[in-house]
């Protein structure tokens, strides 16, 4: 049996007519990986985090975290988990060392031993400085940070975060990202939820890709995008004339599909190097000025895409 | 145990921090006192006598002794006027009861007939109650008195001596102790609250109610940030997360009430403190039903601004209906049994039982024992209806 163990689960809401948030989802986790659940808004992301934290109940299916049932045994569920929430779930009139120290309590330490770890926690998001302010004059990457620090106290074996990054400024979803493979590299196992396609791609060992509460496709990131071909995409963009423009492009060598997409041909093409400059030849060729041009090499948008015919982001 | 109460002093240590909550919970509550006290008679309290009109038409011994009982007793002040005015005095309004004793009262209250007084009064006014009452109280002694001494006198017929025991046994009757006993009870009893002993407990129970507002925001703001749904991944449990939530509320408004009462007794002179028990029961239960109305407020309602309009609303509506801003004795009797529908009422009557009339334990367990009942319903509905997220 893998470290997180998920059975054919299934979630719906006011049953019989609410939604399906979560349907006939499978999938395991081995001990030490960094796994990732990547969809957009509304995939069930959120959902099935809070029924694997024994927050909400399944209405069908199975799960185990760290070898214990979610149904048969929440509380050694909920020793062995620590959970990101994606909302700030924090008390902003109060410090940072006094929120730390709150959730500690109430998972259990005290003392000695609960403020050695509120400091080694305040070291590791790196606010052992800012630990006497309010959090209420936080910036929002700082909040973030007490939130993941938060989950961190009681030192869970594996740590769910629910869209950890959402809004906030590059240079602290950098901080957060490299503290999350420093905890996973110091033995946690994690689950992580995000609609970034680069945050899968860079952290997780496997990525599950979800829609509409079902599981769509499953891999390392490599397995993802190999699964949908090599092509390579490029859009061009032109002054005029974009249909005639995509039917010359068409039947250029190398080009697999040509379409238009908000007033831009995008092409799919073989190998990228070898076929744009055939698609600038043949511009010139029939007076077609090209105002602008991107490639970009397969990736889990691709991957998305090719799956639901719609873009991650929307 | 040690979850909530981690909850609940996290929740006070908010509640320390909000400048709002001092300002509801002791500044407004003391300024509110002593205006309400100050606005309904404030210090001259308790110096202010009912007014008598006394036709003695009698002259006897006995009139004249129960005279001058009436005289000695706090509650009224006597006015002297012929037996035709009584009427017109009564009906004018100059006076709020006259009393009449009809000629040959002192000889029929030494033979057996048995003597007749009568209280010219008008129905339904309280104020002219307990002038009866301290008739009726002046009456009885005199009575007393007067069986004892002729009991006495029987007795001891033939002896020499047998003229002085009248005296001898009205002079026993006017023992201290006696007399202050009886005292005590008259003074208290069927007045009408004025000044500070209407307004500290009025105000109390109104800013006490009141406060609930600062812990059923926070429970709101709670459930808004995800922090409620937070902790239900540690290891408390759901009764052990609304447990912490109610003994905030309780701890809260408990430290409220002790400065609150504290202010009302050594600054404002009200006698809270008569009968320590029964008012230790009183602010428990205070408490407890500030705590589980809050926490109902803050479970059925979802949003910031209707929990706030909801408590204030509710808080005032409890309050006004309660007593808290008028004494109910001064409204009629179909109020009153309005009033009584709502669970302030009831505590406000064992509040002011306990200041003014002197209660104890068992006088204050019916009252009280409603106001559980009253609590206990908010709590199951609020921890049935309870919704962390
Ligand atoms: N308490 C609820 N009651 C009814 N429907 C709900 C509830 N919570 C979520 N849903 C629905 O379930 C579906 C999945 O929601 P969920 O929050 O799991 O998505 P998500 O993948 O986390 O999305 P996001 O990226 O926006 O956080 C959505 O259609 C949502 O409207
Ligand atoms: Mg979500």
């Amino acid at each position: 049996m893998r470290f997180v163990e998920v059975r054919r689960l299934h979630k719906q809401f006011d049953p019989p007519k609410g939604t399906v948030a979560v349907d006939d989802l499978s999938f395991g986790i081995e001990q030490g990986e960094i796994y990732s659940l990547l969809g957009p808004n509304g995939a069930g992301k959120t959902t099935t985090i809070s029924i694997l934290s024994c927050l909400l109940r399944p209405t069908g299916g199975e799960a185990t975290v760290a070898g214990a049932s979610i149904t048969g045994d929440p509380a050694a569920v909920k020793r062995a988990l620590g959970v990101v929430p994606q909302e700030l779930a924090l008390y902003p009139d109060l410090t940072a060392r006094e929120n730390l120290a709150f959730w500690g309590k109430m998972y259990g330490l005290r003392g000695q031993q609960l403020d050695t770890r509120v400091d080694e926690v305040l070291a590791l998001i790196d606010l052992s400085d800012r630990q006497k302010d309010r959090l209420e004059s936080f910036s929002g990457g700082m909040k973030r940070r007490v939130n993941i620090g938060a989950a961190l106290l009681h030192k869970p074996r594996v740590l769910f975060l629910d869209e950890p990054t959402v809004g906030i400024d590059p240079q602290s979803r950098r901080a957060i990202l490299d503290g999350i493979k420093d905890l996973n590299r110091a033995g946690t196992t994690i689950l992580y939820t995000t609609h970034y396609m680069e945050e899968a791609q860079e952290l997780s060992n496997r990525i599950a890709i979800m829609d509409h509460g079902k599981m769509i496709a499953e891999g390392t990131h490599e397995e993802l995008v190999r699964s949908v071909g090599e092509e390579a995409t490029v859009t061009l963009s032109v002054d005029r004339d974009l249909d005639r423009s995509l039917a010359i492009w068409c039947s250029v060598e190398g080009v697999t599909s040509a379409e238009a997409q908000d007033d831009r041909a995008r092409l799919l093409v073989g190998d990228a190097n070898a076929v744009v400059p055939r698609l600038f030849e043949t511009a010139n060729r029939e007076g077609i000025r090209i105002t602008g041009v991107n490639v970009a090499e397969p990736n889990l948008e691709t991957v998305f895409l090719a799956l639901t015919g719609r873009a991650l982001r929307d | 145990m040690r979850y909530i109460w981690t909850l609940a002093a996290k929740d006070l240590l908010q509640t320390r921090r909000d400048r709002m909550a001092a300002l509801f919970t002791f500044i407004l509550p003391t300024a509110f006192t002593v205006f309400f006290g100050l606005l309904m008679g404030g210090l001259s309290s308790g110096s202010e006598r009912i007014p008598l009109a006394v036709a003695d038409g009698d002259g006897g011994v006995a009139a004249r002794k129960l005279v001058s009982l009436l005289e000695s007793s706090p509650l009224v002040e006597l006015k002297m006027i012929d037996a035709a005015a009584v009427d017109k005095a009564v009906d004018d309004e100059q006076v709020a009861a006259g009393l009449l004793i009809p000629a040959g009262f002192s000889a029929s209250l030494d033979s057996d007939v048995g003597a007749r007084l009568t209280v010219v009064r008008v129905l339904g006014s309280t104020g002219s109650q307990s002038v009866e009452e301290a008739v009726r109280a002046a009456a009885d002694r005199l009575a007393s008195e007067r069986l004892a001494a002729a009991v006495a006198v029987r007795t001891v017929e033939d002896s020499p001596r047998a003229a002085q025991v009248g005296e001898i046994v009205s002079g026993l009757l006017e023992r201290p102790a006696l007399t202050i006993a009886a005292k005590e009870s008259g003074s208290k009893a069927g007045q009408i609250p004025r000044g500070f002993d209407q307004s500290s407990p009025g105000m109390l129970v109104n800013w006490v109610m009141f406060s609930l507002l600062t812990v059923a925001t926070g429970l709101v703001m709670e459930r808004k940030t995800g922090a409620l749904r937070r902790l239900l991944g540690t290891h408390a449990s759901r009764s052990q997360v609304i447990a912490g939530k109610a003994l905030a509320m309780l701890i809260l408004t408990m430290l409220q009430q002790v400065l609150l009462i504290g202010l009302g007794q050594f600054a404002f002179g009200v006698d809270y403190l008569s009968d320590p028990p029964a008012l230790l029961m009183t602010m428990v239960t205070l408490s407890a039903l500030a705590s589980c109305l809050g926490l109902l407020i803050a479970t059925v309602f979802r949003s910031e601004q209707a929990v706030i309009a909801t408590t204030v609303i509710a808080s005032m509506v409890l309050s006004a209906l309660g007593g808290a801003w008028f004494p109910l004795e001064v409204t009629g009797p179909g109020f009153s049994r309005i009033a009584h529908l709502v669970p302030t009422s009831w505590l406000l009557d064992a509040l002011r039982g306990i200041v003014l009339k002197g209660w104890g334990v068992p006088e204050v367990l019916l009252p009280l024992g409603v106001v559980w009942a009253f609590s206990l319903a908010f709590f199951a509905l609020a921890v049935w209806r309870f919704r962390f997220e």
